[in-house]
């Protein structure tokens, strides 16, 4: 009995039965609550295979993939030391500043004033040309220049 | 009618977005066709949300689009499905009742397909998920693998009865852990 309902009901669902067939699954599914259930399994998989299929066309087209990018640990080191330098060069400016005659002394210690004048262009260098430790791609405009390797 | 970007709309948003899933197992119960469900469902979701300054919050979501979606879907039926094959209302509402019923059974059974799709040979696995892509034409597949539409439809029907048997032994076999 059961097969042929299975039969029957893929027939109507796929938009294939004839109007005797439609009558006969309509009495049929009026009286069997089995067959009931049946029907609404097989409507419920019909759907699920639907989601299923869109699932694996995402998956194909690359949408929702996980892709690995190469982790920037340059990155950290390298700003590290860039605002490492930079306080330094904060700190030696502070001190010669506290010192007594302070920062006005000019001919008093010329090698003091060579000093400050140094370390102001070298901050002046720093803020001027930050490090760039990223690869040029990772640049939002840079993907219109060249695409990343991913080597497999 | 609520305006768009507030709150009364995100909570709308979160709400339909939880219960989709089961008011598209409910709408495609009542009706015969994916291509019917879809329209039923836009239908429904509009109407959702022109109603939803009615609904009460403290009401389950669920319970009320089920009760709008079987009014749509009978409607869409009657207007609509004049030249085709369908039940009739005692029927589709008999079917409705059912399928509210059994709205943890299917979600467990779609939660199941997963499995099941994994048991086919890969074959027939890519044939099935082939069949159900979305402007896929049963007669060009049949055609690029050398098989006649009728006989396509028959292997197709073989293994939508495999699955829907794998399906229901597995979320049996849950049932009893």
């Amino acid at each position: 009995m059961k097969g042929h309902w299975h039969e029957q009901i893929q027939r109507y669902v796929a938009g294939d039965s004839t109007q005797e067939e439609t009558d006969a699954l309509q009495q049929a599914l009026k009286d069997d609550a089995g067959l009931r259930a049946l029907y609404l399994d097989y409507l419920n998989l019909d759907l699920a295979l639907g989601e299923a299929a869109e699932a694996a066309v995402l998956r194909e087209n690359g949408i929702g993939r996980t892709t690995k990018f190469p982790r920037p640990l340059a990155l950290s080191s390298a700003y590290h030391w860039w605002w490492i330098g930079a306080a330094a060069a904060c700190a030696v400016l502070v001190v010669f500043a506290m010192l007594p005659g302070g920062s006005g002394s000019t001919g008093a210690h010329p090698d003091i004033d060579a000093t400050i004048t140094s370390a102001q262009s070298a901050i002046a260098r720093l803020s001027l040309e930050p490090p760039s430790p990223l690869p040029a791609w990772t640049s939002p405009t840079a993907s219109l220049l060249e695409q990343p390797r991913i080597s497999e | 009618m609520p305006t768009l970007n507030d709150r009364h709309y995100d909570q709308f948003l979160r709400l339909f977005a939880d219960h989709e899933s089961a008011l598209r197992t409910f709408v495609r119960s009542m009706v015969p066709s994916l291509e019917d469900a879809s329209e039923i469902m836009q239908d429904t979701a509009v109407v959702l949300w022109q109603k939803f300054d009615e609904y009460d919050a403290a009401r389950d979501f669920r319970k009320w689009a089920f009760g709008v979606a079987r009014y749509q879907a009978l409607t869409y039926l009657r207007d609509r499905v004049r030249d085709r094959h369908v039940f009739d209302d005692a029927l589709v509402h008999s079917l409705a009742d059912d399928a509210a019923a059994a709205d943890q059974r299917h979600e467990a059974q779609r939660e199941a397909l997963d499995q099941c799709l994994q048991k086919l040979p890969e074959a027939q696995r890519e044939m099935v998920l082939t069949a159900y892509t979305k402007g896929t034409r049963m007669d060009e597949l049949a055609a690029e693998r050398g098989q006649t539409a009728m006989s396509l439809y028959k292997v197709l029907h073989r293994i939508r009865q495999a699955l829907l048997e794998c399906v229901r032994r597995t979320v049996a076999r849950e049932e009893y852990i």
